[in-house]
Formats: C-alpha cells, sequence, structure tokens
C-alpha cells in the first residue's frame, strides 16, 4: 500500500463519520466511535454501508464488536481494499 | 366473528392453502445484497417442520409446562421452534438473541437473570450459541437442557396433544427491564382475539390476497405477531427481511415492498424517518410503492412531519398518504389496541397524531391521576381492557397486580380522546425510547454505578422528550472526586455505549446531595429530571 492511497482512505473514512453523524465532530484517528463520536448501532450500520458504497467493498458484521476507534475503521478498509484489488 | 383458534389450529388451517413465509436471507454483507433471494416454506412446509420441533422436544425429555427459552436470531429456525413448542404444550419464552454490536458477556449476564425470573428449564439455541448457554447452567439452578435447534432432525409426527385456548402461547421478554426482567405472558386466547381484530374488518381487513414485507425482528410484539402471526391466522403471504438488512440499508425494505407487490408493511416512526434522510435518489429508481395499501406505523411515539416527508419524498413512486395507518397498541395488550379508519391522511391535532379507536370488543379509557375518567380532550393515563389484556406478567404477582386493575390494563402512556379517537402524547413511566428501542434507566444506572468516581447509588439517568425527535439521554452523576471529571464523563460515555449501542448526549456531574432518595431508598428520578428540564442542577464541572 503506497502512502497516499492510505491517506485518501484515511480522508475518506472521516468524511463518511462526519456526514453520518448529525452532530458536529471533528474526527481524528484515535477517536472512540461510540464514546467521542456518539455513534448510535443504528449509525455504525449507517457509517458500514457508506463505507462499502464509497469502497466498493464488503464489511463482515462479525468484525464490528471489536471496531472501536477511527484508527481501526481505517486499517480495516484499508485490508479490504487491498483484498478486493488482490483478487 | 369466527371461533377463536389456538396457535396450532391457526396454522393447520394455514397449512391448507399455498401461503407462506419467504425467508430472505441478507447474504452476510454484500455490498448489492440481492432481497430476492430467499427460502420459501408454505405453511405445510411450516408445520411440518414444527411438528419436529414438537417431537425433538418431547424426546429430549421436555415436559407439558415447562419454560423453554427459546434464543434464535434466525427467522425460519425461531418461527418453528415456536409453533413446536406451542404444539408440544410447553410454555414458549422469547428471548432476545444476541446483537452483533453488543459484547457477549454482558449480555449472558442480563440473559441470565432473564433465565432464572422465568425458571426456565430448557434453552433452545444455535450450536454457535449453544456453549454459552450451558456455562450459565452453573448460574440458572431450574435449567436442565441447553438444546441446540439445528439438532432436531428427527421425524415429523402430529402432536397427540394440543393445547388449548386458556394455555399459554407466549411469554415474551420484550421491553422488559433488564435489571428486572418482565415477560408478558399471553394465552392463545388473547392472541386469537387480537390478531383476529387485526385481520378483520375494522382493522387490516385482510383476504389471502395479501403480501406483507417485514424486517421487525421477530422478538419484538409488532414483528413477531403483527407481522409473522397475524399472516397465519389469514393465511397470506408475508416475506420476513433480517433486521440488520433494513439498518444498513433502509432502501431495501422499500425495495422488497415494490418487488414483491406488498400490500402490508409496518415500522415505527424511526424507519419511516431513516428512509427519508437515507434512501437516495438514484434508489427510487425503479421503484413502485402503489401496492402498499397498509403502511402501519407504531410501537414509538409517531411525529406527524416524518410521515409528512416520507409521504411526499415517495409520492413520485406510488406511495399515498392515505395509507398510513398510525396505531396504539403494546406487548401487554398483545399488540394492537387502537386503529384509525382506514384510506384516510393521519389526522394531525397539534403535534400529535391519531391513532384511532378502540378495536371491536375492546375497550379503551382516559383517566386523571386518581383513576377517575378522564373529560374528552383531558390528558391523562391510557387503561385497556377486553379480551387482549394479557394474562399478567410471568411469574410476577405483585408487579401483576400493580398493572391489571379491575380488569383495567394500566399502560403507563398518556393520551387523551378526540371525536372518540386516541391521540398518545407520552409516558407516565420514565422509559426511554430510541430508534424504537426501549431502555430501562434503572438499567443504565446500574451499569456506571460501579465506575471508579462514582458515588454509588448516586446516579439517574433519563430521557428528556424532544420535539419531533428522539430522546435525549441524560445521566447525572455525584462524582466521589477520586477521578478527574473529563475522565469520569469520557468512562460513563463509554460504559453506556458499549452495554447498551446508545449515546450519552449529557453526563452532568453535580454536588454531593443533589441526587435525592424516596424513603425507600430508591433515587428520586422525576424529581431530579425535573430540575434538570428548570436549570436547577448545579453542576461541578462542564
Amino acid at each position: 500500500m503506497s502512502q497516499p492511497a492510505s491517506a485518501q482512505i484515511e480522508e475518506g473514512v472521516i468524511d463518511v463519520l462526519k456526514n453520518v453523524s448529525r452532530r458536529p465532530i471533528e474526527p481524528t484517528l484515535a477517536s472512540d466511535l461510540v464514546a467521542d463520536l456518539g455513534f448510535d448501532s443504528l449509525q455504525v450500520l449507517e457509517v458500514i454501508a457508506e463505507l462499502e458504497d464509497r469502497f466498493d467493498i464488503s464489511i463482515p458484521l462479525n468484525d464490528v464488536p471489536a471496531t472501536r476507534t477511527v484508527a481501526q475503521v481505517v486499517a480495516q478498509v484499508a485490508q479490504l481494499v487491498e483484498q478486493r484489488s488482490n483478487n | 366473528m369466527s371461533r377463536l383458534r389456538t396457535l396450532p389450529e391457526a396454522l393447520a388451517e394455514a397449512a391448507r392453502t399455498d401461503a407462506g413465509y419467504l425467508f430472505v436471507s441478507a447474504n452476510g454483507a454484500g455490498t448489492a445484497p440481492d432481497a430476492a433471494s430467499g427460502t420459501y416454506r408454505s405453511y405445510a412446509d411450516v408445520q411440518r417442520l414444527s411438528w419436529q420441533v414438537a417431537r425433538a422436544l418431547h424426546d429430549a425429555g421436555v415436559r407439558r409446562g415447562d419454560v423453554v427459552a427459546i434464543v434464535l436470531a434466525d427467522a425460519e429456525q425461531f418461527l418453528t421452534t415456536l409453533f413446536g413448542a406451542s404444539m408440544a404444550g410447553v410454555v414458549p419464552a422469547s428471548l432476545y438473541p444476541p446483537s452483533t454490536m453488543g459484547e457477549l458477556p454482558r449480555y449472558l449476564e442480563q440473559t441470565a437473570r432473564i433465565l432464572r425470573a422465568c425458571r426456565a428449564r430448557v434453552v433452545v439455541t444455535s450450536a454457535t450459541l449453544a456453549p454459552s448457554f450451558e456455562a450459565l447452567r452453573a448460574g440458572c439452578p431450574d435449567l436442565a437442557l441447553v438444546l441446540t435447534r439445528e439438532a432436531f432432525d428427527g421425524a415429523a409426527q402430529e402432536p397427540a396433544a394440543l393445547p388449548s385456548l386458556d394455555d399459554i402461547v407466549l411469554v415474551q421478554f420484550t421491553s422488559g427491564s433488564t435489571s428486572h426482567p418482565k415477560g408478558v405472558a399471553l394465552s392463545h386466547r388473547n392472541l386469537a382475539a387480537n390478531v383476529d381484530a387485526i385481520n378483520g374488518p375494522a382493522g387490516l381487513a385482510t383476504t389471502g390476497a395479501d403480501i406483507g414485507v417485514s424486517w421487525l425482528p421477530l422478538n419484538h410484539d409488532m414483528g413477531l405477531i403483527g407481522m409473522a402471526l397475524g399472516p397465519v391466522f389469514s393465511a397470506r403471504r408475508v416475506v420476513l427481511l433480517p433486521p440488520h438488512l433494513f439498518v444498513k440499508r433502509p432502501g431495501e425494505w422499500l425495495r422488497a415492498i415494490s418487488r414483491h407487490r406488498a400490500t402490508i408493511s409496518f415500522a415505527p416512526n424511526f424507519a419511516y424517518d431513516l428512509c427519508v434522510r437515507r434512501v437516495k435518489e438514484k434508489d427510487l429508481e425503479g421503484l413502485d410503492l402503489s401496492c402498499w395499501r397498509v403502511a402501519g406505523c407504531g410501537a414509538e411515539p409517531i411525529h406527524p412531519p416524518t410521515l409528512a416527508a416520507f409521504a411526499e419524498k415517495f409520492a413520485p413512486v406510488g406511495f399515498r398518504a392515505a395509507s398510513f395507518l398510525p396505531c396504539y397498541g403494546l406487548a401487554e395488550h398483545v399488540l394492537a389496541a387502537t386503529f384509525p379508519p382506514r384510506h384516510r391522511a393521519p389526522r394531525v391535532e397539534d403535534t400529535f397524531v391519531s391513532c384511532g379507536s378502540p378495536l371491536p370488543g375492546h375497550m379503551l379509557r382516559i383517566v386523571d391521576e386518581e383513576g377517575r375518567p378522564a373529560a374528552e380532550g383531558e390528558i391523562g393515563e391510557i387503561a385497556l381492557a377486553g379480551p387482549s389484556v394479557m394474562l399478567g406478567y410471568y411469574n410476577d404477582a405483585e408487579l401483576t397486580r400493580q398493572t391489571i386493575r379491575d380488569g383495567w390494563l394500566y399502560t403507563g402512556d398518556l393520551g387523551y380522546l378526540s371525536d372518540g379517537e386516541l391521540f398518545v402524547c407520552g409516558r407516565v413511566k420514565d422509559i426511554i425510547i430510541v430508534n424504537g428501542r426501549k431502555f430501562h434507566p434503572q438499567d443504565l444506572e446500574w451499569a456506571v454505578d460501579d465506575l471508579a468516581g462514582v458515588r454509588r447509588g448516586r446516579v439517574v439517568a433519563f430521557g428528556t422528550m424532544q420535539r419531533g425527535g428522539p430522546d435525549r439521554i441524560v445521566v447525572v452523576v455525584e462524582p466521589s472526586g477520586t477521578v478527574a471529571s473529563e475522565v469520569l464523563i469520557d468512562a460513563i460515555r463509554r460504559r453506556i455505549g458499549d452495554d447498551f449501542g446508545l449515546y450519552v448526549d449529557e453526563v452532568a456531574l453535580v454536588p454531593s446531595g443533589t441526587v435525592g432518595r424516596t424513603t425507600s431508598g430508591k433515587v428520586q428520578r422525576a424529581a431530579t429530571k425535573a430540575r434538570y428540564e428548570r436549570g436547577g442542577l448545579m453542576e461541578t464541572a462542564s
């Protein structure tokens, strides 16, 4: 993965988070989706749907409970994007 | 009116038609889930599969009258187990399966409380969850058997004895508090009376030609009774989608209605709101909602602006505002209590919407704080009487006595009557409702009570109603002073986020002595909430 690609993913994830949240938020990589950004379970699923559309990936719901921070979301999306381009 | 039937009797009659369930699977989490894929089970298939369950329960040593807790997320497994348990004459208890989002240990702790409360002797669950329930047996003395649903693959044999109308058809642990679980016990007679009224001419006026579409969880009264059992009683088809498919992609609900030419679909207010906000212009392409004659709305406060926005957005694809059927009901009354006339756009007064008049053969009145009937237009507690009033809370005579008095079910909901129609406008009980999910303040309070930095027992949680929006969640805490304010606020948000998937809008840290207690030692939630709403809580930190 080249640096620009992962920077692009980070930017995309943060963009999606800002769009889905109905509060003014400034997510950083360290932000916790629930505790810091105020996402409830409904919005987490909305985030997943938006990320799938934007990056053309499929996010397994089983992995959702373990994903808490923006950094973890970015890492997971990057991994799925890489898998997709390897296939 | 037709003769009341037990659940197995209704299924047996439906099995003579070619109607049935279409179980749609979400195909994991594909980017373009094809809601057309699914498994069709005619009611005859369902009856055969249910016989198999009844036989398997019998062979496993389950006896009539045993409480059998059903913990299954899969719709086909859940329904056939419920029917089979009912045929076997046991007492089926419906429990929430763990959510995909939550933490399993916390879920199991809460579920163990429910199993103890209803003295469940048997749990039927999936192969995945069976080991976790096996491990709960140590803490649940009555729990003798954990059965795996997938293992019920023996012969299907028609059961020898069937339940009577006065047997329990279901104990529903739906909206009860997790700290003090409440199981709503319904008889076959309750179920049949309510479902017949819903299906009848004053309700939905269903025929065998009606087709339902639902994504509602089957652990919820509207999802189970309205959308899954109701169709059996009138032998009509219904398409069942997994709940998370809707939440992730709300447009899939509407697409399923359009594709299957569905005529009946119910959902809480938040679902209509989600469609307004999240269904994109391009998703409207190819959608035709002109078939949708009953767009039911219930289970949580209904906001007229939501319905208006939905009608406006989807009018170009054939949706009619007169299809809306805003209704009122609750699990303690099986499901439905009032329906408005069909083919009428919602009747709105101020910010409230009419939920119509009581079902035939049922009674409703509004009572003031002294229990006297309120005058027309006067707000009071909604009380219901008639054949749909539950048997009671299972194994909880005291709570039942408090809730059902002289044959009247006191709902804890506030409303008024205008021209014989009910307008629901709030709650006596302090339940917090967010996105159709009910949360009990004491559960939130208990969850944070043991955090470092919190004075034990000095926590109050409540929701303040916002007009046209979800409840705002406030937690008021007296800090012990051992933890920095911002760390404590963060820890409280995290704990409630982890346990309930809920965001706390405000954590108010208040000086010692602010959170009052009643003489019986309970926190004074209402008083604290009232002071908060008046702006009278002095905070020690911002």
